[in-house]
């Protein structure tokens, strides 16, 4: 006899695995949630998205008050307390995954500690021994961070999750990988007075980004960074008492560099091949990634997958979506994951934000297109932010008019980019977004003035070129 | 065994106090799972209160002009509970006291179709849904072969039987002459055996035994369709029974390792001296090797390689029939961490299938979207009445009510005058006789063309003398060989001729009326006359034929079309269709079109006539047709340039032989 009986298991308790365990259980399932750490939330409650944003904020607090002073209001150098800093993010984190394990409870999910792998179709066995059976299960196992090969062992190489503990702040540090991850710790550590460098093997940072997104971020970062190394090699690391010595391969790059903290930011690896998918016949490529169909289902009906191990960006607001959908089609409703887009966002400083039809991809799939883009040198909110350097850009359908992407880069550009999520998905068209008031002085109006530019009626900028409509 | 349980109304969506209008059936009415009990009325639609399960009905316990919300209970029913061991998801059982040990093939049966019990279900029939039974051909206890038929259906083309894929003993026939049915539904339980599976990956085929209490197997219930699927797993790929042909040579290769493909997609092209066939894939899923290339030949049975058979799904269960299985499945159960065992799978809730390119591009807000696919509406089809072509949720909810209360296709002729009601037997006796199901069918779609397409019909004649001469000289020989050389053969290739002269004749107007479909194929329908009423079978790829291929695939056609063996694909595709009633007589008729093709040739008695040569009459036979068209798509002019073109197809008869040798 099994130890635990559940109608529906669900295997990880990061943004999709609860989220999936608890609309399942508000539509009526009996659910058993299992979750390998103490705290549920997974990576990003504790060691992902929201620790690196109260860092951020720390960050962007230090750079503002800075900033100011060019304008005359100057402060005292700052004193960075990393203990009580560490201290507050912890704080954080702790009253979210608190708040969660309470919301498991109010909602009768079975909470299990363990790590879970299938021993059959219908049962799990946990680290500790235990067995569980289920009717239905939602894998939502995650991903980890991806590391090099090679590498010496020492505390001085971390990961995301070491960045994140600050311990103790290093004089130099270098960051391998150009990506989001990277960059936001990179934004962390320099406002907290580190020399940062970047490297990154392709020629751009953020690769696959559109290029024009990057030029008011690079004009920010370029000047404060020790290095931005990109079409750049790592081909070795050693562990020196100084630091760690790192040798490079690239066009402008230097043949050696000493650092006194690595940060292996690379990417993630999806955790589908740890679960012992294939004792439930479930299919996980080479990669560790599951298939599964638009309603989340692997190749084994009654077995769902979601978030990073499925296809698609490793975004914890895409898990919680397909979580859902997840939870209801087990639950026997006909729900289906149907977005049309996703948005991604780098909490850098300036933030870039992109949703929908990127530039990029329209090219690359030959999308007849129509841009329209504002600077925010236009806008009062944003030169009263003392933040002129973004811009907001929309892409639009040349037949129906209507919004098919959108960028923005720029302080708070993540929460602007809702908006034109919003547009993509209810198939808006220039008129329905000029026309809805934005409240004046925003850094919203901006994406109001990009659907007028398009529209040509735009007032607050002379556009002489654009057809009159 | 049989039990009772209650029939509930399902969730209603934002829908509380329904009204009932209308009861489906009665007490002791014995009905399929998915059949319409009662029928609601919101202020937005009609809809059905599906049975969750086959079985009768024990009572009902509302009234037209009661109303009802979520969850009511409307009566109850009694379910035949199968007593097979049937495995309910994986749960392995423990064992007390006296067991029994049962090797049960059953589970494996979700592992391919090797012995063991399975459901036969009705195969895809193209565009086709809720066909009515209007045969069966199996009763409880029948042993029966692969082939066997095991019921007939009929559709508005044609009649057609659904051979069985394995061999064995039917268990339970779970439907009825006068169900409908769709592509999915189950026909029958049967004991297959097992010799006849076709070989099944070993890794698929593990062996698993099953240690359960007499007391417990009677405990554990499964639906049939929680044990049916032809699960995935590898599949062999045999070239089928060819009759009389050994031997064949494989002019085509359609598929290649690792392609997806469907059920019934082609896998490749044989080519005996009749005639070109395609085998079809018996399973959808990836194709994992293939043994055969263009130019190999093959007989019945061998091999043309192996495919990764995607798990078939049975229909969907609605929520309280899969409720009633958890809960008999509740038995605290052993979780035995066994051996991996074969994937056992649930009865999926898919969706309806939802045309996705269409569907993302559609001009409607995510939760239109979300109410669309609950209810399988295809966006593409439906008109946004909001600003700027917005489909809104009234929109989805007014294109579902059209079609089920059929005013989708009615509402057009709504408002046409109607002919005089006259009650005949005021001058005399008069005797009813009810329509044939084919003639009820294509009564409305006549009617349809007649009325949305504005027809023209253009006469010509062509001189056959020459084609009607060398014909005669050539029928003999080609009798020989078993195939009858009718002038219709000639005519269809000098149609293919012409419409490969005039592409417009092969199209189709576009939904919205917007643009042209130029059809890049070319399939000829040709109307038979039969028994049960007008039928129109399609010659696919006639412009790849010659003038015998296409006199045999028209021999062909006709026989099945005579005895009602026609498949749904023989009925589907058509890009120009013929009607020859040269056969009977005539000297003109105007046909209406088969749209949304846009054109049909109607062809009537050839006779001699005197024709003036330019300094006598000369007795010639021409060939008098008809040519009705679309004109919202061919101009006049056109027209008699297509008629005139084909006359001079058709006094070339060499030009016509071609190809032939």
């Amino acid at each position: 006899m099994a130890d635990h009986n559940a109608q529906l298991l669900v295997i990880g308790a990061g943004p999709g695995g609860y989220t999936a365990a608890f609309r399942a259980a508000d539509l009526g399932m009996d659910v058993v949630l299992v979750e390998r750490w103490d705290t549920l939330g997974g990576v990003c409650l504790n060691v992902g998205c929201i620790p690196s944003k109260a860092l951020l904020h720390a960050a962007k607090v230090i750079d503002d008050a800075q900033a100011m002073a060019d304008h005359g209001v100057t402060f005292g150098e700052p004193k960075i307390d990393a203990l009580k800093l560490r201290a507050w993010k912890n704080d954080v984190i702790g009253k979210l995954t608190g708040g969660l394990g309470q919301l498991a409870k109010q909602r009768k999910v079975r909470v299990i500690h363990g790590v879970a792998k299938f021993t059959s179709v219908n049962t799990a066995v946990l680290d500790s021994g235990e067995s569980i059976q289920f009717e239905q299960c939602i894998i939502a196992a995650g991903s980890e961070p991806a590391m090099l090969p090679n590498l010496p062992d020492d505390p001085r190489i971390v990961d995301s999750t070491g960045a994140l503990e600050l311990d103790p702040l290093p004089k130099k540090m270098l960051v391998v990988g150009g990506g989001i991850i990277g960059l936001e710790m990179a934004c962390v550590y320099s406002a907290l007075g580190t020399d940062v460098s970047v490297v990154e093997l392709t020629d751009s940072l953020m690769p696959g980004t559109d290029k024009d997104l990057l030029r008011p971020f690079l004009k920010v970062i370029k000047p404060r960074y020790e290095a931005i190394l990109t079409s750049t090699k790592v081909t070795g690391m050693r562990a020196t008492v100084p630091g760690i010595e790192v040798s490079f391969e690239g066009d402008n790059a230097p043949s050696i560099g000493v650092y006194d903290r690595v940060l292996i930011a690379v990417g993630r690896r999806p955790n589908g091949d740890k679960i012992d998918a294939d004792k439930a016949g479930v299919t996980v490529d080479g990669r560790g990634v599951i298939a599964v169909d638009k309603q989340m289902r692997t190749n084994v009906p009654h077995i769902f997958a979601i978030g990073d191990l499925v296809p698609g960006p490793m975004l914890a607001h895409k898990a919680t979506h397909e979580a859902r959908v997840a939870a209801e089609v087990a639950a026997g409703e006909k729900s289906a994951f149907d977005a049309r887009s996703i948005p991604s966002v780098a909490y850098t400083d300036p933030e870039i934000a992109w949703v929908g039809l990127t530039e990029t991809e329209a090219k690359e799939q030959g999308i007849d297109y129509e841009k329209s883009q504002i600077p925010w040198a236009a806008s009062g909110r944003a030169l009263s932010l003392g933040r002129a350097e973004g811009f907001t850009k929309l892409l639009w359908d040349k037949q129906t008019e209507r919004v098919i992407g959108g960028a923005i880069v720029g302080p708070s550009a993540g929460d602007l980019i809702s908006e034109v999520a919003l547009a993509v998905e209810m198939g808006a068209d220039a008129a329905d977004i000029g026309m809805t008031i934005h409240p004046h002085p925003t850094l919203s109006e901006t994406v109001a003035f990009a659907a007028e530019a398009f529209e040509g009626t735009i007032t607050d900028l002379y556009m002489p070129k654009k057809k009159p409509k | 065994m049989a039990k009772t349980i209650d029939i509930t109304v399902p969730d209603l969506g934002e829908f509380e106090n329904v009204e009932v209008i209308e009861l489906l059936v009665s007490a002791g009415d014995v009905v399929e799972r998915e059949d319409g009990l009662i029928t609601l009325e919101t202020d937005k639609a009609a809809m059905d209160v599906p049975s969750p399960e086959n079985g009768k009905v024990e009572s009902l316990t509302v009234a037209v002009g009661d109303t009802v919300s979520t969850g009511d209970v409307i009566g109850t029913m009694s379910i035949q509970v199968d007593d097979t061991v049937v495995i309910a998801p994986a749960i392995a059982h423990e064992p007390t006291g006296d067991t029994t040990v049962l090797a049960s093939p059953a589970v494996e049966g979700v592992a391919a179709k090797s012995g063991g019990v399975q459901t036969l279900i009705v195969p895809d029939l193209g565009d086709f849904e809720d066909v009515e039974v209007i045969e069966v051909h199996i009763a409880n206890g029948d042993e029966i072969d692969v082939d066997d038929p095991l019921v007939t259906l009929e559709t508005d083309k044609a009649a057609m039987d659904v051979p069985a894929v394995v061999g064995g003993r039917i268990e339970s026939v779970l439907i009825r002459v006068g169900d409908s049915v769709s592509a999915g539904a189950s026909l029958a339980i049967i004991e297959a055996r097992a010799s006849e599976a076709p070989p099944v990956d070993a890794s698929q085929a593990t062996e698993k035994t099953l240690v359960m209490s007499e007391a417990q197997i009677s405990e554990v219930i499964a639906s049939p369709e929680q044990s049916v699927q032809q699960s995935g797993g590898i599949q062999a790929l045999t070239v089928p029974d060819l009759g009389d042909f050994d031997d064949v040579e494989v002019i085509e290769v359609h598929v290649n390792v690792g392609d997806e493909i469907d059920i019934d997609d082609p896998l490749i092209t044989l080519e005996t001296d009749k005639a070109a066939m395609d085998v079809p894939a018996e399973f959808g899923g990836k194709i994992e090797s293939m043994d055969v290339s263009v130019g190999d030949t093959v007989s019945a049975g061998a091999s043309i390689g192996s495919i990764d058979a995607r798990a078939s799904v049975a229909p969907a269960a609605g929520a309280p029939a899969a409720t009633e299985t958890t809960q008999a499945i509740k038995t605290p159960v052993s979780a035995a961490p066994a051996a991996p065992s074969a994937p056992v799978e649930q009865t999926p809730r898919s969706l309806p299938p939802i045309n996705e390119s269409g569907f993302s591009k559609a001009h409607a807000s995510p939760s239109v979207r979300k109410l669309a696919r609950e209810l399988g509406v295809n966006l593409p089809e439906v008109k946004g009445s909001g600003a700027k072509g917005r489909i809104l949720h009234d929109d989805v909810k007014a294109f579902v009510k059209a079609i089920l209360t059929g005013k989708a296709a009615a509402r057009a002729g709504a408002a046409l005058p109607k002919t005089p009601v006259v009650d005949f037997g005021k001058f005399g006796d008069v005797e009813e006789q009810a329509l044939t199901r084919i003639q009820k069918i294509s009564g409305p779609r006549l009617q349809a063309s007649w009325i949305n397409l504005p027809h023209v019909t253009q006469h010509d004649e062509a001189d056959i003398t020459e084609l009607e001469a060398r014909r005669q000289e050539l029928k003999g020989p080609a009798k020989e060989r078993g195939v009858p050389l009718t002038p219709l053969a000639f005519v269809l290739k000098a149609c293919v001729k012409a419409l490969q002269e005039f592409p417009k004749m092969n199209s189709s107007l576009s939904e919205d009326g917007k643009s042209l479909v130029l059809k890049k194929y070319c399939h000829l329908g040709f109307a038979a006359d039969t028994e049960q009423g007008l039928m129109v079978p399609v010659i696919r790829d006639a412009d790849q034929m010659t003038v015998y291929e296409l006199a045999t695939a028209l021999a062909e056609l006709s026989g099945k079309a005579r005895d009602g063996k026609l498949k749904a694909n023989e009925l589907q595709g058509a890009s120009f269709t013929v009607s020859s009633l040269g056969g009977i007589g005539g000297t003109a008729f105007t046909p209406i079109v088969n749209a949304p093709e846009v054109a049909i040739l109607g062809v009537s008695r050839s006779s001699m006539q005197p024709v003036w040569n330019g300094s006598e009459f000369e007795p010639r036979l021409m060939l008098p047709y008809s040519l009705s068209y679309d004109h919202r798509v061919i101009d006049g002019a056109a027209a008699v340039r297509f008629t005139t073109y084909l006359a001079q197809v058709l006094a070339d008869v060499d030009g016509l032989l071609e190809g032939t040798g």
